[in-house]
């Protein structure tokens, strides 16, 4: 740790904090997921960086979704990305979740996934090598460090837009708004 | 004088708690070959989670933790640290006693009100497994206890410098083998891992902490390696004359601690049960026995 570092951790320790400590939950959703093993154990050795797989949601704060997701594990992966308490980032991993990569043409996948949950950085390839998730690492560093890893503000001030678009996909969602919806908000006030 | 130890002790245990839980980290990292995560982690994690939104799931969630914390932080008040011995008069092995068993139950009742399936699991291994270790603990302490004719830890530590640290002395050398024995179940590191199981119970009762209460949690788990700790170093290894060389101790024995915890698999509950009642309770016997015959 270097001098410049001790006046950051003073200035904002939350703010540092999140940068070295992400706690990764990961969906198991496509074939990015065997890129993944390697990361976290002895040969990339992901705790050199304070990531570290988690076991739920409620105590992550980085949530990667590797590879294509299908209509199906969509569900899952909004509820758990809501379930994640509030400073918390998303990374797509592999060009699936970004436009379809592979799965383009297919009926049971989602194409693009920014549409649903919102996501602060993408790693692209088919599928991408260990090394790029220490490249996301450190890119997700300097977007928090300048404030642009914004997705959770997103999905909040957002939310009836991303709520619509789930609805489109699935017809009536069986969970309630996380946030008050607009029409609601008029209701209220 | 008084009041400043109070105030100091909480804080020392905090600082080496944390300590141990970035040291038990890196010190696993390099057991696998790997460099491992800076030794500061732990604290940078505390940091994050309480910055973090947090996510209440009632009353009892939020006393539950404070109530654990709480417990953790009277037992260490009790406990002397070198010649730091802030509330430790005459009975404080009868308190220690006492509300060891109340840290688990606090975070057993706060992870029951949070309703997942997983956490209920977790707690009932804890519970079970704090009443495997209970038995062959109380027999222990009473052996000590017996043999010094005492119940305060001052006055045994003090006895113990005198002559011989109790590990190395005939009456209790036994006695001192089976609290070894029982001492990764009072961690709950390795072999006993079973509360916390990441892989099959996703984390056990801590399933739904999130934000400052998994912070609490951590601080928590952190003061619990120490008092485990500190009590051995205190009971067996002749406690010290001063805080470093009762530290100094206390990292010896964590380390070996670690080793274990680096080298074994988990047990699952039935057969960490069947252990614990069998061989640390009846070397605990045994060494209650002896301490009979030989005060005769
Ligand atoms: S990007 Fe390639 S490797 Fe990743 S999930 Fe899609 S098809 Fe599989």
């Amino acid at each position: 740790m270097d001098r410049n570092q001790i006046i950051k951790w003073l200035k904002a320790p939350a703010k540092m904090g999140h940068k070295y400590s992400l706690h990764a939950i990961y969906f198991c959703t496509g074939c990015g997921i065997i890129e993944v093993p390697p990361v976290i154990t002895a040969r990339w050795d992901a705790e050199r960086f304070g990531v570290i797989p988690v076991a739920t949601p409620r105590q992550a704060n980085l949530f990667l979704i590797t590879g294509y997701v299908s209509v199906k594990t969509l569900k899952a992966i909004i509820r758990t990305y809501e379930q994640m308490p509030s400073p918390k980032f998303t990374v797509g991993f592999g060009s699936c979740p970004i436009n379809g990569g592979m799965y383009w043409d297919s009926y049971n996948t989602i194409k693009r996934l920014d549409k649903y949950i919102p996501i602060d950085g993408w790693i692209a390839g088919c599928m991408p090598r260990p090394e790029a998730i220490f490249v996301a690492v450190t890119h997700l560093w300097t977007l928090i460090d300048k404030d642009m890893a914004d997705g959770y503000k997103r999905y909040r001030s957002n939310y009836h837009l991303y709520r619509a678009n789930q609805e489109q996909l699935f017809g009536e969602l069986e969970w309630p708004p996380l946030f008050p919806l607009e029409d609601q908000v008029e209701q209220i006030a | 004088m008084r009041i400043v130890e109070v105030i100091l002790a909480p804080i020392l245990a905090l600082l080496i708690g944390m300590f141990f839980l970035g040291l038990a980290r890196k010190i696993m990292a390099r057991i696998h070959w790997r460099y491992g995560p800076p030794i500061t982690q732990p604290v940078i994690d505390v940091i994050r989670l309480f910055s973090q939104k947090s996510v209440s799931h009632g009353n009892m969630f939020t006393l539950g933790v404070l109530f654990s914390l709480a417990c953790s932080l009277v037992l260490i008040l009790f406990l002397p640290m070198g010649k730091i011995c802030p509330l430790s008069s005459s009975g404080g092995m009868l308190v220690i006693l006492y509300v060891m068993l109340l840290a688990p139950f606090g975070i057993a009742l706060s992870g029951g009100e949070a309703a997942n399936p997983n956490a209920s699991i977790g707690i009932s291994r804890k519970l079970t497994l704090a009443l495997g270790y209970e038995v062959p603990l109380l027999v222990i302490l009473l052996a000590v206890m017996t043999h010094y004719k005492t119940l305060s830890i001052v006055n045994i530590v003090s006895m113990q410098q005198n002559t011989s640290w109790a590990l190395t002395s005939l009456p209790l050398f036994l006695s001192g083998i089976a609290y070894i024995l029982i001492l990764p179940a009072i961690l709950g590191i390795r072999p006993f891992e079973i509360t916390q199981a990441a892989q099959e119970i996703s984390s056990g009762p801590m399933v739904e902490y999130g934000g400052s209460f998994l912070a609490l949690a951590t601080i928590q788990h952190g003061l619990n390696l120490f008092i485990g700790i500190a009590l051995f170093v205190n009971l067996f290894l002749g406690g010290a004359g001063n805080p470093p060389i009762f530290f100094l101790k206390m990292l010896v024995v964590f380390v070996l601690g670690l080793f274990i915890n680096a080298a074994l698999p988990r047990l699952r509950i039935e057969q960490a049960m069947r252990y614990l009642w069998r061989w640390p309770t009846l070397i605990a016997f045994i060494g209650m026995i002896i301490v009979l015959i030989i005060r005769r």
